[in-house]
């Protein structure tokens, strides 16, 4: 093992050491750190040249990205997750030949497609389900964020949030909580084009929120447009009054004319 | 094992990283997987763009590069080749990709685009950086020896310094230098930066150790500096080597085949006289000058030795020189030898004209006139008028009109004669003592005749028209003294015979005034001078149509060659009311942009061939097609092709047209094709057209090279024996069977010189030509467009030594056409057999001869003089003709394999096609100058000690008369045996016909 990667070996030690006592901050340097020292490698994706000591720089390069996703979600990053997936997805796809698949890999790839249900990144999310096999989907972390793919376009919303219970891993919890806001929002959207206006209480019902107070909130931040006046939501539907087609007439004359002088100079 | 990645989704997530060795990372590895990533980077293209565009990023200009290729890939080349440009030094343009390949395209694209119009309006600067990357390049080129490539995009973005720099750095510079003139012709569009072009390579060739005067006399040319060519003219005059004034006398001849009289005057009077000076001659003369010196004794020493004093050695062979050159580039010297060799190689057949004359009928007179017009040019320049003496009857029977082109007729068969013209007409010319009888018809035809004997070369003959034109108010001889004297002083800018020949024209005379109006067009050629826009005015004024539509050839005369600076002109006459002035418009454009191939002219010309709501300016437009192409004859038969099937028969004519004049002694076969489908139009005159081009396109075809002209022989003469053709294709039919043997058979229609230059007369006589759709009599300006198609090697003495020469090609390929057979009494169905059958035996024993000549030729190359060789030739010629006239029903003798070579002897009949057959034996007596296949090439004597035999001596040997045959086959056998006496044209005794 050369000095290089004992060195990058030693910091990732401190990095786990850091990270499991939640000290997000030195976490994040450290990592930083370990990645630029990574970029040393060229045995890494995407250049892939054969060194001796490949496969244990493989192996730790994937352990470390396999970490840092971990560190996004616990630091609640979304643009950190997804960047460190992406980074940490070759080792995954490409590197089958050489390295043993990781326990991590699949409570990895789950979280990923449960953040892409987060984000409501549907055509992603199906992407992303294409890839895998089919007894990678047998896989609970996986079947479960395919269950909950499934329940939401039904519009069992309420499945979709009992299922926060029932989760493969610990880590999920974190994006279970944010599936409620986008179950939220597609209610939410789906009501607007539905309804001229709902009453607050079953405006309410329909958001699931449990106070009037909650739902006011809710409106002022993310659906200003919203009206509320005498105990009703109205929502204001953007009425776009088709323009009546206008028959080009001019167009059409000056088109025709020229057809005809053309026509007069043809040799 | 090998792994590959199969996304890069990682790389471009850690373009996100904060840290700038991540971003770093990223970039450096998407830069080298772009090529089969690029769908998936360009999603994320504005993060990269961002990154560039971060002021504090280190690495923006990989960030550029890495969009650039995104962008390549996408097909954005702008946006590619904008960030290409912010990438600076990592572009590199040296990269075999095609990603570099294709940017640098772009790049060049660019700059030819900006760069000259950075020089004309100092509206945008070009991007330095942009600058700079065509300047790697260009440096690549030339690090590389790709010179031709250098010079080429240097040319297009008008970077003189670059040119240069490619120009001495190539390992050739000879090659280099004569290619670049080549492009500078062909593809350098405005006139001005050609010029500046030409500028600069006149520098460097004179930089040069080994200077190529040829090449710099031509560039010069151009440019219009007679100093210059003064100047090197008389340093090779001055030099002591012999070989230096031969390389003169060539570049006199050259600059002499591009026509501009001018030009040649001036630098003719700019050669100073050879000075007196006894005092500084240098003691130790060099031996070679002394001995060149008395070689020439017999040469007369002319006026500079006249003054008495006592000329030192070099100064005598100066003077001597001196005289020699002023006569060549007086045109005089060309112009006599033409005239001989057209006169001893004549071989016109005189039979055709029999034929024409006895089926046209009797009181038809337009095909009586074209029988006329079509002697005239049949014998143009040959001295020889035996048709017009045997039927002095029938041509009296032209009146009027047609006796003002009768007489003209006669100068077209004595162009070139300029001692004897005047005294050969003379019968004809009105007489000074008032009345003379003589119809004014034929005394306007007569000096017209002048002009045309005199055509581009008349100062001798100038004063005289000019009093004729002052001392005459009849508008039939004034018609006449303008053509002749615009032909005479053709492009000479006069300004007193300008003002002679305006006096005419305000005089308002329909007749007179129409010439007057090309007349001042012939004078005022390529002048560009205000000028135009009087003559514009005066047509606005006239009511005259026949003096609208001279004015308006006139003014586009005016305009010749001028390019982009005669475009107010043509704007103003093609957006006219006045169709004849638009007519006018189109020769504008024909004229000015003559032989650019300027897409800019072109469009114009189409663009009016399709709307004008007249069908002359129509059919004008497209025939100015053929004068704006005929650089690059292959591309009219391909333009023109769609308007040849339009309905409109004026436009179709016009097409005929411009294929013949653009095609014109091509022998395009796809020129033919166009045509032949034309010759059996419906309408007559669109006949008439497709005719005449197409004998103009064939013209010293010969059969064996395109059966089509056997074919086209044939047809012509059905159309002029049959009796219900319309008169108007008849006359075409006439017309063609005069051009096709144009000249004796000795000569083409030629618009370019060898130098790929434009030869003003010709182009100007094609233009007026054109215009016979007007006015009959201008038929004879296409004589201005002959050249002579002959190969003349001339000695130091500019005499004409015997010496033989190669054509590697099967001798039918270029021989004269065979002389046709007087119908044997019998149907004329039966004709075509009788020819073939006596032909093949004919020729049979023709080849059989001419190998034995060829064979005897080389053995005796060695030690006999080649005169015996020639005159076994002569004989064989003779026996040949001897032989077609018997009418031999069967042909017993299998006939030999044709040789594949031919010998021919100085000076000898090269037809354009044949030239790159022609070789210089090895062993023989002299070499050429340089290396030319035809026209008038100077020779180098290698055995000077041996006495030298001359053929086309300009002694008289004998007093016999060409004239005088008895019938048309006792005239050829004449002829055949003048040719073995190769003998001076004598001035046919004076005739008059009773016109």
């Amino acid at each position: 093992m050369d000095a290089k990667l004992t060195e990058v070996a030693q910091l990732f030690e401190r990095f786990k050491a850091a990270s499991i006592r939640n000290d997000f901050d030195s976490a994040a340097n450290l990592l930083s750190q370990l990645k630029v020292l990574l970029t040393e490698f060229k045995s890494l994706p995407p250049l892939f040249e054969e060194s001796p000591n490949a496969i244990q720089e493989l192996t730790i390069a994937r352990d470390i990205y396999e970490h840092a996703v971990v560190l996004s979600v616990k630091t609640e990053d979304q643009d950190a997750f997804e960047r460190d997936f992406f980074q940490l997805k070759p080792y995954y796809t490409d590197t089958g030949s050489r390295l043993p698949p990781s326990p991590q890999e699949y409570p990895i790839l789950g979280l990923n497609l449960l953040r892409l249900l987060v984000q409501n990144r549907i055509a992603e999310f199906h992407t992303e389900l294409e890839l895998l096999s089919s007894s990678a989907l047998e896989n609970p972390c996986i079947k479960h964020a395919v269950e909950l793919e499934q329940s939401f376009m039904e519009g069992a919303y309420n499945r979709v949030l009992s299922a926060r219970r029932t989760v493969p891993h610990e880590t999920y919890v974190y994006f279970m909580d944010l599936l409620a806001k986008t179950v939220r929002d597609e209610i939410a959207g789906c009501s607007e084009k539905a309804y001229d206006y709902l009453s607050i209480n079953n405006a309410r019902q329909m958001l699931m929120f449990s106070t009037d107070k909650e739902l006011y909130e809710y409106i002022s931040e993310d659906h200003p447009e919203w009206e509320v006046k005498n105990g009703s939501v109205f929502f204001q539907k953007v009425k776009e009054s088709a323009p009546s087609k206008e028959i080009p007439s001019l167009q059409l004359i000056n088109q025709t004319l020229s057809y005809a002088r053309e026509l007069e100079r043809i040799v | 094992m090998a792994a590959t990645v199969s996304s890069a989704s990682g790389l471009l997530a850690m373009l996100n990283e904060h840290h700038p060795l991540l971003k770093l990372h990223a970039l450096s590895n998407l830069n080298a997987f772009v090529d089969h990533f690029w769908p998936e980077i360009s999603t994320s293209v504005p993060v990269i763009e961002s990154l560039y565009e971060d002021e504090e990023f280190d690495q923006r200009q990989l960030a550029a590069l890495l969009v650039s290729k995104v962008f390549y890939y996408l097909g954005e080349l702008n946006d590619s080749l904008s960030y290409a440009l912010g990438a600076g030094p990592l572009f590199d343009v040296s990269e075999d990709s095609d990603y570099v390949h294709t940017l640098l395209a772009k790049a060049v694209d660019e700059y030819t685009v900006l760069k000259p119009k950075e020089s004309s309006q100092e509206s945008e600067k070009v991007d330095p950086r942009l600058e700079a990357i065509v300047e790697r390049l260009l440096d690549k080129c030339i690090l590389d020896g790709k010179y031709q490539q250098a010079m080429g995009i240097a040319v297009e973005c008008h970077r003189l310094d670059k040119i240069e720099e490619a120009i001495i750095k190539s390992d050739n510079v000879h090659t280099t230098l004569s290619y670049c003139i080549n492009i500078s012709h062909a593809f350098v569009n405005p006139r001005e930066y050609r010029r500046e072009v030409l500028q600069l390579l006149v520098k460097i060739y004179q930089k040069l150790p080994s200077p190529d005067y040829l090449s710099i006399c031509q560039c010069l040319m151009f440019l219009d500096e007679p100093e210059g060519v003064a100047k090197i003219l008389e340093k090779l005059l001055r030099s002591e080597n012999k070989d230096d004034a031969l390389l003169a006398f060539q570049i006199a001849f050259d600059l002499v085949e591009n026509e501009r009289q001018a030009f040649l005057l001036n630098v003719r009077d700019l050669l100073s006289d050879p000075k007196p000076r006894p005092s500084d001659v240098p003691s130790g003369q060099d031996s070679s000058t002394g001995n060149a010196a008395p070689a020439d004794v017999d040469m007369t020493v002319e006026a500079p030795a006249a003054v008495g004093n006592v000329l030192d050695p070099s100064e005598m062979t100066y003077s001597e020189r001196l005289t020699r050159v002023r006569g060549i580039l007086s045109g005089e010297t060309s112009i006599q030898l033409t005239l001989q060799f057209l006169y001893s190689h004549n071989r016109s057949d005189l039979l055709i004209l029999k034929t024409i004359k006895q089926s046209v009928e009797m009181r038809n007179s337009v095909c009586h006139s074209a029988t006329i017009y079509a002697n005239a040019i049949m014998h143009a320049g040959t001295t020889v008028d035996t048709f017009l003496r045997e039927n002095l009857d029938w041509l009296s029977r032209a009146t009027n009109w047609a006796k003002f082109s009768a007489t003209a007729g006669l100068g077209v068969i004595h162009r070139g004669h300029l001692q004897q013209g005047r005294s050969l007409m003379a019968p004809y010319l009105p007489q000074s003592g008032a009345t003379s009888g003589g119809s004014p018809y034929s005394e306007g035809g007569a000096l017209y005749a002048l002009g045309l004997i005199h055509a581009n070369h008349g100062e001798g003959i100038k004063q005289f028209l000019r009093d004729s034109l002052r001392s005459t108010t009849t508008e039939v001889i004034q018609h006449g003294a303008c053509l002749g004297l615009g032909l005479a002083a053709l492009g000479t800018a006069d300004e007193e015979i300008y003002d002679e020949v305006k006096n005419v024209l305000y005089s308002d005379s329909a007749v007179a005034g129409e010439a007057a109006g090309i007349s001042m067009g012939l004078l005022m050629v390529g002048s560009a001078s205000e000028k135009a826009s009087e003559m514009l005015a005066y047509a606005h004024d006239t009511q005259h149509e026949k003096i609208i539509r001279g004015l308006a050839l006139g003014i586009a005369l005016t305009v010749y060659g001028r390019e982009e600076q005669a475009d107010t002109l043509i704007e103003q006459m093609t957006r006219d009311q006045d169709p004849i002035l638009r007519y006018g418009g189109m020769y504008a454009l024909a004229l000015a942009y003559r032989g650019t191939s300027n897409n800019k002219a072109i469009r114009q010309l189409l663009h009016f061939a399709v709307s004008d709501v007249s069908d002359d300016v129509r059919r004008t437009a497209v025939l100015a097609l053929g004068f704006v192409l005929y650089s690059e004859p292959e591309q009219t038969p391909r333009i023109v092709s769609l308007l040849s099937e339009s309905y409109n028969p004026h436009v179709r004519y016009g097409a005929a047209l411009a294929v013949g004049i653009s095609c014109a002694g091509t022998g395009l076969s796809e020129a033919i094709s166009l045509l032949e489908p034309l010759t059996s139009d419906v309408v007559d005159f669109v006949r008439q057209g497709a005719l005449i081009s197409m004998a103009m396109v064939m013209v010293q075809t010969s059969e064996a090279s395109d059966s089509r002209v056997g074919t086209f022989r044939r047809q012509l003469e059905k159309i002029i024996l049959d009796k219900h053709e319309d008169t108007m294709s008849k006359m075409g039919a006439i017309l063609a069977s005069g051009i096709l043997d144009a000249g004796g058979r000795n000569v083409t229609i030629k618009l370019l010189s060898k130098t790929k230059h434009d030869k003003v007369t010709a182009v100007v006589g094609l233009a007026v030509f054109t215009q016979f759709w007007y006015w009959y009599p201008l038929i004879y300006f296409i004589s201005l467009a002959f050249s002579p198609t002959a190969f003349i090697g001339l000695n130091y003495d500019l005499k004409v030594p015997k010496f033989d020469f190669l054509s590697l090609a099967k001798p039918s390929l270029f021989e004269y056409p065979r002389p046709t057979t007087p119908p044997a009494a019998t149907s004329t169905v039966k004709l075509p057999t009788a020819v073939l059958s006596t032909s093949a035996k004919a020729k049979a024993r023709a080849k059989k001869e001419a190998e034995k000549a060829a064979i005897a030729e080389k053995m005796s190359a060695e030690e006999t003089s080649s005169g015996a060789a020639s005159s076994g030739k002569g004989k064989t010629v003779a026996e040949k003709e001897g032989e077609s006239m018997q009418v031999d029903s069967a042909s017993e003798k299998k006939p030999e394999p044709e040789p594949t070579f031919e010998i021919l002897t100085n000076p000898a009949r090269v037809v354009p096609a044949q030239e790159k057959y022609i070789r210089f034996l090895e062993d023989s007596r002299y070499t050429p100058v340089k290396l030319a296949q035809s026209g008038f090439v100077l020779l180098k004597d290698l055995r000077p000690s041996e006495p030298e035999v001359l053929s086309l001596t300009d002694t008289p040997s004998s007093m016999v008369s060409p004239a005088a045959g008895g019938s048309a086959t006792a005239a050829q056998q004449s002829q055949a045996s003048s040719m073995v006496v190769d003998e001076e044209p004598q001035p046919p005794q004076p005739f008059e016909c009773s016109l």
